[in-house]
């Protein structure tokens, strides 16, 4: 499995100042460190713990998350569009992982 | 019988008591492994209401305002979708700041805590948690006026999804 691949899903038309459900999915094992694998070794807890969601320079929304996340963490929210800027979505796991990717939002 | 000597001989007894503090030693080490842990993180082996005790004190919290859309039945607890409503306002003098996310059975029943801002436009924030066991899923919001809203929602849970 690809760690980390990042897909965010926006509405085609936007118009000015509506504020739009916005869909983001990240590929990551979101291991607990609780479960053991079949040698009996404990597979220790690898999940992300940080989630920035940025739109142009400012910093919307800010998660802390804990292990409690489901694998391949899929997150929905609202955005008001109000101007033409990025939506940038950056993930860091407890391991010092950083994986990010954004889309432009360009409201008529 | 008298004891001749009070230096530090291997015996039977010393040879005990040293074992005794070296396993001790190792428990300790092994049950507070030095993990780097996020700031918010919970404590281990706390309970929920040790969890809302500490984040909350003794604030009011006021069960309304809140909407929590969960599944009745989750045939799998490690995928149980979550969302969380609120109709409180958005706007820049008033605003949902955090919306706290516990799962009452787990090991850690703090799950996420997510911080809104007025660029959101509503307070609406899905995921999908893992849950042990059946249990209560809450949802505690706070705004930036400082107010607590909370919602408690039982999910029933068929396959528990941490593990262990």
């Amino acid at each position: 499995m690809v760690v980390g691949r990042i897909k965010i899903r926006v509405p085609g038309t936007i118009r000015k100042g509506e504020v739009i459900p916005v869909m983001a999915l990240v590929s990551h094992p979101m291991d607990t460190g609780l479960i053991k694998n079949k040698a009996g070794q404990i597979i220790p807890a690898y999940y992300i713990n940080d989630v920035d969601i940025f739109y142009g320079n400012e910093r919307v929304t800010h998660c802390d998350w804990s292990y409690g996340i489901s694998a391949n963490p899929f997150i929905s929210f609202y955005l008001k569009a109000d101007k033409t800027a990025p939506l940038k979505i950056v993930y860091k796991d407890n391991k010092g992982g950083v994986y990010q990717q954004s889309v432009q939002i360009t409201p008529r | 019988m008298e004891q001749e000597d009070k230096g530090p001989a291997l015996t039977r007894r010393t040879f005990i008591k040293s074992a005794g503090v070296a396993g001790a030693m190792f428990l300790a080490a092994g049950a507070f492994p030095p993990l780097v842990r996020p700031a918010l993180a919970a404590v281990k082996g706390e309970n929920i209401n040790e969890v809302l005790k500490r984040q909350f004190g003794n604030r009011k919290v006021s069960m309304s305002h809140v909407t929590i859309n969960a599944p009745i039945i989750a045939e799998n607890g490690a995928v149980v979708p979550l969302t969380i409503t609120s109709d409180l306002p958005m706007n820049n003098n008033d605003y949902v700041k955090k919306i706290n996310v516990y799962a009452d059975g787990n090991p850690e029943p703090y799950i996420a805590g997510i911080e809104l801002t007025p660029a959101n436009g509503k307070a609406m924030f899905a995921m999908r948690i893992k849950m042990r066991k059946t249990s209560n899923v809450r949802a505690i919001l706070e705004t930036s006026r400082g107010q607590l809203y909370g919602a408690i929602k039982p999910v029933k849970v068929t396959i528990g999804g941490c593990g262990g």
